[in-house]
């Protein structure tokens, strides 16, 4: 193993523990002691908020169709790219060589996912709205993550030429997971539980006919 | 704006520092300012303006959390853009969190992440309260409530003739010496509740209401001194004040020994007292709370009153109270008791937990300095009903139907507005 190895192992524990560390908080703090009393079910609530109402009549999705595709399409890249980025921290003791059939379809998968994610960066840029409404945080988090992605492809290919490029790139994303938005990988679902409870608790969730 | 003062900015940031559950810091941390939340609200839509985006609401409140109450915060700031709570600052957040936002909660539904905006912004709302800079007019408001028991300070005197009034009225109608208005009777089951927009501006939708009472025979009393569904403590951010308001009602059901406090046609006051109520007090009540909606449709179900569809032949259509359908589950419900009671029934596009805000919510009937935002932004709500094609509007909200009055003359629509006891009672079959 060599240094960049050992220094992305230090870079994914410190992701890891600061990430564990907001999930704890999370729990410690609890789920909100509501006084009122419930009309529904918090549970079904919480099951429509993580499937259904991510996709039931969102304006975010049907009136923004190509930054909603691209978005979703730059999500699944970057679970596919941590996917690969383990892969390849195992495969130091493994050895194990995927198929080149497999290579191929993660290199044009992760090629169309990078490409959205370096065109989300470049909308943020361009459009007048998005620029108000950003920080640095939010080029920074949008950039390392294209260009992760767009290393893990490489590293695919390459890994002997530029295999030491990428697990830099790849320490520098995880750190910076800790202080940026990136974080939202665990706030996400945190929003989304909680917005289940409140509406599965007043009935507004999952909807229903009346009798 | 005066110089804040330490004092001022420290009770503001105990808002953010002192969380009592998960719900807070998950909501400041997981807006990921894509931006798409911007057309789902009515204010960038009417306005067209990014400063009206939730997510730039949302980030008003972000920004000091993260300034104040994070590493990164504290040590880059710029880098996340973490603001410090001064003069500026606390004026933006008057202007785009009190004047630019009817807390409808629309914008939750589509946000892409799932940020509870509607609830952040009422966070902001309670930095403003902690600081004493909720606008002067929405304060006007909360201390009438704290001080005469009504958030229009109707005299006592005033507000029993009105009744007697209506009571006379009734009683001429049905010719029946039993159809009466009941003021102050203990042990009745029902406790009603008014928006006092009612007495003030609409008395005839409380007679029309004691005729549903009269035709389902039930026993039900109003109180003289506290019958004010409303909680604007929900708008202004003040959890001290909508408490003390909160009580009111609950101990006025204590007094008179009723069993259910039905509450009156509010949107905003049926979210306050029946969801917030119990948590502004800090406890739980012992006893039942239903709005008007699902009392009538109880009626209905239960054969106590008998509607004729036909009596009522004009189109109609839904304004949903936002509080009531998006924030309170009866949307079904509000249908339900229209179907029954109008035969050309006619829904606006969007309608339900989708449906655009009347722009009258959020205490913005209340803060004249915002009028003009606000007949704007009813553009939106007149432009559904002129498309429906319908001559009468029912919403269960006499805030709603004062905005709607309003938006109803602005834009020349040329219907009527009405509650569901008025649609109800003129689909009404009294059987003697």
């Amino acid at each position: 193993m060599y240094w960049y190895h050992w220094t992305t192992i230090l870079a994914l524990s410190i992701c890891i523990s600061v990430l564990f560390w907001h999930f704890i908080r999370l729990i410690s703090l609890g789920k909100p002691k509501d006084y009122s009393r419930k009309s529904g079910s918090i549970t079904k609530g919480v099951v429509y908020s993580s499937t259904k109402a991510m996709v039931d009549h969102k304006e975010s999705a049907y009136l923004h169709i190509p930054t909603y595709f691209a978005g979703m399409v730059y999500h699944i890249g970057t679970f596919v790219s941590l996917f690969l980025y383990v892969f390849f921290l195992l495969n130091i003791l493994l050895q194990i060589s995927l198929p080149p059939w497999l290579v191929w379809i993660l290199v044009a998968g992760l090629l169309v996912s990078s490409i959205c994610g370096f065109s989300l960066f470049i909308k943020r840029l361009l459009l007048k709205p998005m620029r108000n409404l950003s920080n640095l945080d939010d080029y920074l988090s949008n950039f390392l993550v294209s260009l992760f992605q767009l290393f893990t492809l490489l590293n695919l290919l390459y890994s002997n030429n530029i295999e030491a490029i990428y697990y830099i790139i790849a320490s520098l994303m995880l750190l910076y997971m800790t202080v940026g938005k990136l974080k939202h990988m665990v706030y996400f679902f945190a929003a989304r539980y909680h917005l289940g409870f409140f509406y599965g608790w007043r009935n507004v969730w999952p909807p229903h006919k009346s009798k | 704006m005066k110089k804040l003062t330490k004092e001022q900015i420290d009770k503001a940031l105990k808002v953010l520092k002192m969380p009592a559950d998960s719900k807070l810091i998950t909501h400041l941390n997981a807006c990921v300012h894509c931006g798409l939340c911007a057309t789902s609200c009515m204010y960038f839509i009417a306005l067209q303006n990014d400063k009206y985006t939730p997510a730039r609401k949302v980030e008003l409140v972000a920004s000091l959390y993260r300034r104040y109450c994070t590493l990164t915060g504290k040590i880059v700031p710029k880098l996340v853009n973490a603001r410090e709570l001064d003069e500026q600052m606390a004026e933006e957040m008057i202007d785009i969190l009190f004047g630019a936002c009817t807390m409808c909660g629309r914008c939750v539904k589509h946000c892409s992440i799932g940020v509870d905006i509607a609830y952040i912004v009422r966070v902001g709302r309670q930095m403003l309260a902690a600081m004493d800079l909720v606008p002067a007019t929405l304060q006007a408001t909360v201390d009438a409530a704290l001080t005469t028991g009504n958030n229009m300070a109707i005299p006592t005197e005033e507000f029993v003739d009105t009744i007697q009034w209506m009571e006379e009225e009734l009683l001429d109608e049905m010719n029946d010496k039993n159809a009466r208005i009941p003021l102050d009777e203990k042990d009745k089951h029902i406790l009603y509740t008014l928006n006092p927009r009612e007495p003030k501006f609409f008395p005839l939708s409380i007679s029309a209401m004691a005729k549903v009472f009269y035709a389902a025979k039930e026993s039900w009393t109003l109180s003289s001194k506290m019958y004010d569904v409303t909680n604007y403590g929900l708008f202004s951010g003040n959890n001290e004040h909508a408490a003390v308001i909160a009580q009111h009602l609950y101990d006025e059901v204590k007094r008179l020994n009723a069993n259910t406090l039905v509450l009156g046609e509010c949107g905003h006051g049926s979210r306050a007292t029946r969801w917030e109520g119990p948590n502004y007090l800090g406890m739980e009540y012992d006893f039942d709370v239903i709005t008007v909606v699902e009392l009538i449709n109880d009626y209905i179900r239960s054969g106590r009153i008998k509607l004729d569809k036909s009596l009522i032949k004009e189109r109609v259509t839904m304004h949903d109270p936002c509080h009531l359908s998006r924030n309170g589950g009866l949307e079904s419900e509000l249908r339900f008791a229209l179907n029954n009671s109008v035969s050309d029934f006619v829904e606006m596009t969007p309608h339900g937990f989708d449906n655009f805000c009347c722009g009258g919510g959020g205490g913005q009937l209340a803060m004249s300095e915002y009028n003009d935002r606000r007949i704007k932004i009813g553009e939106i709500k007149a432009e559904q009903i002129r498309k429906t094609g319908a001559s009468i509007v029912v919403t269960p909200c006499h805030n709603c139907i004062d905005q709607l009055m309003q938006i109803n003359h602005t834009y020349k629509l040329n219907v009527k507005i009405k509650s569901i006891a008025e649609i109800v009672a003129d689909a009404l079959v009294i059987e003697k």
